[in-house]
């Protein structure tokens, strides 16, 4: 008997202490992986989600998306634009160990230069940033840049330790790094889930508000549907379109359709007949009926899109006409080069079969042969960037509301995307792009941003699909929990209710 | 002792056998297009930032000497770091492996009694209501689309009902049995038709041995007769089939663990294939294969004890 | 024991029935099954749709009916290679016994560790996804079970009165291979070959479910599962009937396999 009684103790203390924290911790699902925690060496969705937990930025956003202090105090831009100086407030890292204008210079330094910086897109006009003093840092600019503020504030601007990096190196730093943010690594569990906890150095005093949180890796929507329905997380992002109702429609749960910079693309090659024709490319945005596309994949949840950027960007062309819907003379385009029977190889991607079916049977009624190849997300990458396809749909966001990040990744041809790898290569475009990074003055970048976007979309450069808010469910159990466009959870001010 | 020889000679023969799985796994994921740097550090990188990462990483060595350099490391113990998570694999393996270990079990354990109980049932009712009644049971249980009913029953139990969770492995084993529990049903009811009707067949040509006539025109009880020796001599070929059954349960917990959450070994081999992060899947196919050797040499081992016939 | 035949003839009854379904699909059919219609999105069961229509407005009556020639198709052709290769390597090693048996037993001794589903999806990741390569996987790593059947029966068969009669009739290897020990070692073979082919089906399912299977707008009902499965409370008809599809036509092969099984061992 006594043999049987300690695991039976063991087993009602852990599940106790289980219960006793469960509470506190809001546990979220997403089907984005965590892959590193070293916030330069990744850019892909699920690591830009955990990012902002750990890392503090010098700025931050409240929730009307208007720029806040966060690690700087205040800030001041030199006339010419070319320097900004950043007053630090006393900070920690979670260790209790200063935060230092030293470490701000690195971390900037690093995600700049650091050849290994996955994504330093937004750092191109730095020449240096270095620490005046111990609480002054200065950012040196070759040229003047409008949206260098907000990219103080995006994800990978986050701050690291110095003496940690410096200390263990970089690759035990990106499993288990100190942090700056509102939480600290608790355990990481790779291909599962990453643990947090409440950094009690955290700058903002009182934040955050619950003791932990966990990151669940779930690829399965299904499955996330069911977790959130049956309770088990507090929070699952991306629930599918089809089962928005029926979450939103459960007890304690609420599916609040987020504005996002979310936009979904039909992507041509530029450099392969027969999408190396403008005019075949506008045949092919003709014959979609972008309206009744967007209804049927989102069943009205999404907006059909208008323009090659974000709706929620700044400068964004709400009255710009797309291409119209108009199938005959889609068709008389096609009859009259000659290429009615055309085979157009079309990859699919995963989780797209419903698009990928109203794509082909809208090319194959005005005359196209769509052949669908379905890839997975590998496969997809080494097509697409080697160019072996003709046509492929697929989305992207932006991580500021400034558009200058957008132009340069999907429709500039000489910012080192290649505009979304499509080829695409209009000179003044990607001059305009340039000019419009260097211009202060916002009514001149507006009519910049208003004619690369006219450009694009006269000779789609893509075909824009719709825009698409964030469809994630929240428990009633917290409140002040929601995902910003910029992918930032909002966990730090998240509070339980009951 | 014969039985040490026995084991060690098994395991000394299982070394090729590893070795030609590992190079079949390398030589696979070698040759698969898509690169895992791309899928590692998102969209936006650019193909420049993607070449220098490549060669930090090696992976633009040719194939020979990379593998050469992986079987190097590998006798000495070292499975390599994951090119996603740049941790080393035995660690990812060691949180895995006994989450998929205990899904394995549990099917195993939930699937025996009913295994048993139907088996004897349909056997001693051969061709009667009861015998039809199971076949056809376990025909629907053969035809039934996993993944489909998976979904089904984690809506209706642990949506609906809320008697079980739907996702997750849970941190101490009480949770496990508990969280586990949806996931081990759903395989089990591919696996108990399959163990069912072998071992049914094999009731059944015991039942029709001299001896058991013999037996029972000595005057021997129908019960006794069976409880004595024909339910004890069918099990053999039922265990010869649970190595193979095991390796099939490895394999097949790919898509229960995918439809209930559960961080095991099925898991993080799809998500590594897809991101063809190359040396967690030689790490993952080598342990399944091992485990499989392992199974097979202990269901031969205890064949060799049910039936002295059997000699190694 | 007249009766375990009888469920036999009812699984040929409905793998028949299915493949005349498949074979007068056109006629069966109401609807082309890859025409779009926007303006019937989601439609329940009815006059116009008998299984209602799917997210894009096809309709899943005519899916189902179609999506029978590609279920058969993968379940038949399926275990053709896997068959051939397994029969031919079991035949030969168990005949001649010897370093060709050794050999053999050594490849069978690869290819057992390897979770099969795990190499499936291996194999297709290197060669893209799609049906045709899920075969080649198939044929890579689904002929051990026939290549242990086949030996089996080689290894009795070898030594059998006929086969030492005409190998002192001077009769060539592969004249006996062929007309002895072949035939004779088939009925087992057969009947696992209904239940790999019930296997297969489910398989090729469940790639289509991971995304892996054939391309869009393909009738192929494990694309329909996993697409329906996203509307499983709200729109249950676009998975449900391809699911049922498949139960049944699963039913109607393992009950060929399981009679026949039953009937050659009484006759044997």
């Amino acid at each position: 008997m006594e043999r049987l009684q300690l695991p039976a103790a063991i087993t009602a203390a852990v599940l106790l202490a289980s219960a006793a924290t469960a509470q506190d911790i809001v546990r979220i699902a997403s089907p984005n992986p965590v892959t590193t925690l070293d916030p330069i060496r990744s850019a892909a969705a699920g690591n830009i989600e955990a990012f902002g937990q750990l890392y503090a930025r010098l700025l931050r956003r409240d929730e009307t998306g208007a720029l806040q202090p966060a690690l700087a105090e205040s800030w001041a831009v030199s006339d010419d634009g070319l320097t900004y100086t950043f007053e630090l407030r006393a900070a920690k890292f979670s260790d209790g160990s200063p935060l230092t204008a030293e470490d701000v210079a690195f971390s900037l330094n690093r995600v700049a230069k650091d050849p290994e910086s996955a994504y330093p897109a937004a750092y191109a006009a730095l020449s240096e940033v270095v620490a005046v003093d111990a609480d002054t840092v200065e950012l040196r600019l070759e040229y003047p840049a409008g949206p260098m503020l907000d990219y103080m504030e995006i994800f990978n601007a986050g701050i690291v330790s110095k003496a940690d990096v410096d200390a263990r190196g970089a690759d035990a730093f990106a499993a288990s790094p100190l942090s700056s943010g509102p939480f600290m690594v608790q355990e990481w569990r790779p291909n599962d889930r990453l643990i947090l906890a409440a950094n009690p150095n955290y700058w903002r005093e009182g934040y955050p508000l619950v003791a932990g949180a966990e990151l669940i890796e779930v690829s399965d929507s299904n499955a996330r549907a069911s977790m959130i329905l049956a309770g088990e997380v507090e929070a699952v992002r991306a629930v599918p379109y089809a089962q928005v109702a029926e979450v939103d429609a459960a007890d304690d749960v609420a599916v609040p359709l987020e504005p996002s910079t979310v936009i979904y693309v039909v992507l041509p090659n530029h450099t392969k007949p027969p999408f190396d024709d403008a005019d075949v490319r506008r045949a092919a945005a003709m014959a979609l009926d972008r309206q009744a596309i967007a209804k049927a994949i989102s069943l009205g949840m999404a907006k059909a899109a208008n323009s090659t950027l974000p709706e929620a960007l700044a400068f964004y062309a709400a009255d710009l006409e797309g291409q119209p819907y108009d199938p005959a003379a889609a068709r008389a385009i096609l009859e009259e080069k000659g290429l009615v029977g055309t085979e157009i190889v079309m990859l699919a991607p995963p989780d797209s079969a419903q698009l990928m079916t109203l794509l082909k049977a809208q090319w194959d009624a005005v005359g196209f042969m769509t052949k669908a190849e379905p890839v997975d997300t590998g496969l997809w990458w080494d097509r697409l960037v080697g160019g072996d396809y003709n046509i492929t749909a697929s989305w992207w966001y932006n991580e500021t509301m400034d558009p200058d990040l957008a132009a340069r990744w999907a429709l500039c041809g000489s910012c080192g995307n290649n505009s979304y790898y499509t080829n695409y290569n209009n000179p003044r475009v990607d001059e305009l792009t340039e000019a419009a990074l260097r211009e202060l003055d916002p009514e001149k970048r507006g009519a910049m941003y208003r004619e690369i976007q006219e450009i694009t979309v006269s000779e789609v450069s893509q075909v824009p699909l719709w825009y698409a808010p964030f469809t994630n469910a929240y428990s009633s159990r917290i409140e002040g929990l929601r995902l910003t466009p910029a992918l930032q959870w909002t966990l730090e001010e998240t509070r339980f209710t009951k | 002792m014969p039985l040490l020889r026995l084991i060690l000679a098994r395991l000394v023969q299982a070394l090729p056998v590893l070795l030609g799985v590992s190079l079949v796994t390398f030589v696979l994921m070698a040759a698969s297009p898509g690169d895992p740097v791309r899928l590692l550090v998102g969209d936006r990188a650019t193909p420049e930032i993607i070449a220098v990462i490549r060669e930090r990483y090696g992976l633009d060595e040719p194939i020979l000497t990379r593998y050469l350099v992986y079987l190097k490391n590998l006798l000495q113990g070292d499975m390599g770091a994951s090119l996603r998570y740049r941790v080393p694999v035995t660690e990812l393996i060691a949180s895995h492996y006994p989450v998929t270990l205990f899904l394995v079990l549990y099917t195993i354990v939930l699937s025996l009694p009913p295994v048993v109980a139907l088996a004897v049932v349909s056997a001693r009712n051969q061709g009667g209501l009861a015998d039809q009644a199971i076949r056809l049971l376990g025909v629907l249980g053969l035809a039934v689309p996993v993944f489909w009913l998976a979904l089904l029953l984690s809506r209706f139990f642990g949506v609906t009902l809320k008697w079980f969770p739907v996702s997750g492995f849970g941190d101490t084993p009480l949770e496990h049995l508990h969280h586990l529990f949806l996931p081990a049903l759903s395989t089990a009811i591919w696996v108990v038709p399959i163990l069912v009707r072998n071992l049914r067949a094999a009731l059944l040509d015991e039942m029709g041995r001299d001896y058991v006539t013999t037996g029972l025109s000595k005057g021997l009880g129908r019960r006794a007769v069976f409880r004595a020796h024909v339910f004890p001599n069918s099990l053999l070929p039922t265990v010869n089939l649970f190595g193979i059954i095991v390796a099939y349960l490895l394999g097949g917990s790919v898509i229960v663990e995918s439809v209930y959450a559960v961080p095991g070994m099925g898991k993080l081999m799809v998500e590594s294939i897809l991101a063809r992060d190359y040396y967690v899947v030689q790490g993952a196919t080598l342990v399944f294969a091992l485990t499989t050797i392992l199974v097979m040499l202990a269901t031969d081992l205890i064949a060799a004890r049910l039936d002295p016939r059997v000699s190694a | 024991m007249r009766r375990a035949p009888a469920l036999l003839v009812a699984g040929i009854a409905i793998v028949a029935a299915w493949g005349l379904v498949a074979l007068a699909a056109p006629f069966l059919a109401t609807h082309d099954p890859i025409a779009i219609n926007f303006e019937a999105l989601l439609q329940p069961p009815g006059d116009a749709n008998y299984f209602g229509t799917d997210n894009t407005g096809r309709d899943v009556f005519s899916r189902v009916v179609y999506g029978t020639r590609y279920a058969l198709y993968i379940g038949l052709l399926g275990v053709l290679a896997p068959m051939a290769i397994g029969m031919t390597i079991g035949l030969v090693a168990g005949y001649f016994g010897g370093w060709v048996d050794a050999l053999a037993m050594r490849l069978v001794d690869v290819a057992v560790p390897f979770p099969f589903f795990v190499l499936v999806l291996a194999i297709v990741a290197v060669l893209g996804p799609g049906i045709e390569n899920y075969f080649i996987a198939l044929a890579l790593v689904g002929w051990i079970g026939y290549a242990r059947l086949a030996r089996a029966e080689a290894l009795v068969l070898r030594q059998s009165e006929f086969v030492l009669a005409a190998r002192t009739m001077g009769f060539s290897h592969p004249y006996i291979l062929a007309r002895h020990v072949l035939p004779n070692a088939l009925s087992p073979v057969v009947v696992y070959m209904m239940t790999d082919i019930t296997l297969v089906i489910l398989f090729g399912a469940a790639l289509g479910f991971l995304g892996m299977g054939a391309p869009p707008p393909t009738p192929e009902w494990g694309i329909m599962i996993a697409e329906g499965s996203f509307y499983i409370s709200t729109a249950w008809w676009i998975a449900f009937f391809p699911g049922l599809a498949m139960v049944m036509i699963g039913v109607g092969f393992a009950l060929i396999g399981d009679g026949l099984a039953r009937w050659l061992r009484l006759r044997a």
